[in-house]
């Protein structure tokens, strides 16, 4: 552990997430700001912790070891150093040992039975503050292209306007026609009215003449008609009607 | 004559539809309908009175001169065009429209600019799985915590947790 501190410098600090308790990367160093300098923007952390033998052994130091000593090289030197300050009695074994050794296993077992569970939890935990954060992130790139495409189309809309003013001016234009067209015609119908009146004028007149002059005959001829001649003309009535039935009694 | 028929233009009132947004189709189509009467009336309308038959009425009418002096004076006859008043409102509204529209459309494209910067910045953020905190308080400076104005945890009003 304090091996691996001392690779990581000072800006790998803080991290949101926790770190797995999981076999991860072998690494000697990171890149670090070493200058004054700090614009540009670190690589990304790795995502698991170095790699561990026993949960307690970094590997670099059996990888360490491995030319000189082989595979079991760490091993004989665990062993040795266990065997040294137990027989040297540095190490004195008393009751706090049994605590020790007892209160160890339980938390080994706890951990290797339920570890995975926990990490997963954990993990499922911050997934779902990503993805909300993820989600608003994206609901704000959305709403602003929407914006963007409402801009641009009040701008097209905008761009109409002429019609509506060749709309007005064409209302205006035909009022007017229509205006003058009326004034046409009320001129041709009043001429032609006082026209047709003059002419009607005429033949009520011719009208009127002529039947006066028919009465003013008729009057005349009856007047003139003297008793004396009612007289004859009813006689000859009755003769003509006599030899009209007198030609009828023969013919039937 | 002629000049005052030219002044109406044939409008496409289809493509007229599609530009009007929907909170004023209401006013787009009390103009179309206004628009529509007018050139009914207008077409329900003779574009020339028919002539008159002067030789009938010369032979019908007894009285000498009436029909001559008639057809002197309606040839002489000069029916007054209507005087255009509203045309020249018209066209300084457009004026005027010109100028706002230009105004608007100005404002338009600076809002378009100020989207496409924010829209920028979004899209280069580094992914919220490689964000430290400070990464995060600069990328949304609404999250940094007040540490001056609320200087006990947790650092805003208890009713915003």
């Amino acid at each position: 552990m304090l091996s691996r501190l001392i690779l990581r410098a000072a800006p790998a600090a803080l991290r949101s997430l926790p770190p797995p308790v999981a076999v991860g990367v072998l690494h000697t160093t990171r890149p670090v700001h070493t200058s004054q300098q700090r614009l540009a923007p670190l690589p990304p952390l790795p995502e698991k912790g170095g790699e561990v033998r026993h949960g307690l052994i970094p590997e670099e130091f059996f990888q360490f070891l491995y030319p000189k000593t082989g595979v079991t090289g760490p091993y004989m030197l665990g062993t040795g150093l266990l065997l040294y300050f137990l027989s040297k009695e540095i190490y004195v074994i008393n009751h706090e040992t049994i605590a020790a050794a007892c209160i160890l296993s339980v938390i080994i077992y706890a951990v290797k039975k339920f570890g995975a569970d926990v990490a997963a939890f954990a993990d499922k935990l911050n997934e779902e503050k990503m993805a909300n954060a993820l989600a608003v992130k994206n609901g704000a790139i959305k709403s602003l292209e929407d914006a963007i495409e409402a801009e641009k189309k009040e701008q097209w809309r905008v761009e109409g306007r002429s019609f509506l003013f060749d709309a007005k001016r064409n209302n205006v234009a035909m009022l007017l026609e229509t205006n003058y067209r009326e004034r046409l015609m009320t001129v041709y119908n009043e001429v032609k009215k006082r026209l047709d009146y003059q002419v009607a004028l005429q033949h009520l007149k011719r009208q009127k003449e002529q039947d006066h002059m028919i009465q003013w005959v008729e009057k005349n001829v009856v007047q003139s008609i003297t008793p004396q001649q009612q007289k004859e003309s009813i006689m000859k009535c009755i003769l003509d009607l006599k030899a009209l039935s007198k030609s009828a009694q023969a013919a039937v | 004559m002629a000049g005052r028929r030219a002044a109406i233009k044939a409008i496409d009132w289809a493509a007229f539809a599609e530009r009007v947004p929907p909170n004023q189709r209401a006013m787009f189509n009390a103009l179309k309908t206004r628009s529509d009467t007018l050139s009914a009336r207008m077409t329900a309308l003779p574009e020339k009175p028919p002539a008159i038959d002067w030789a009938y009425y010369k032979a019908t009418v007894a009285k000498a001169g009436m029909v001559d002096e008639f057809q002197k004076k309606f040839s002489a006859l000069k029916v007054p065009e209507p005087v255009d008043t509203q045309t020249a409102k018209i066209d300084a509204q457009e004026q005027e429209t010109a100028k706002s529209t230009a105004e608007y459309v100005q404002a338009s494209k600076a809002r378009i600019a100020q989207y496409e910067q924010q829209l920028q910045k979004l899209r280069n953020m580094i992914p919220f799985e490689q964000m430290t905190l400070e990464d995060l308080h600069e990328a949304f400076p609404e999250t940094r915590l007040d540490k001056e104005k609320y200087p006990f945890w947790p650092h805003k009003p208890i009713a915003d947790l």
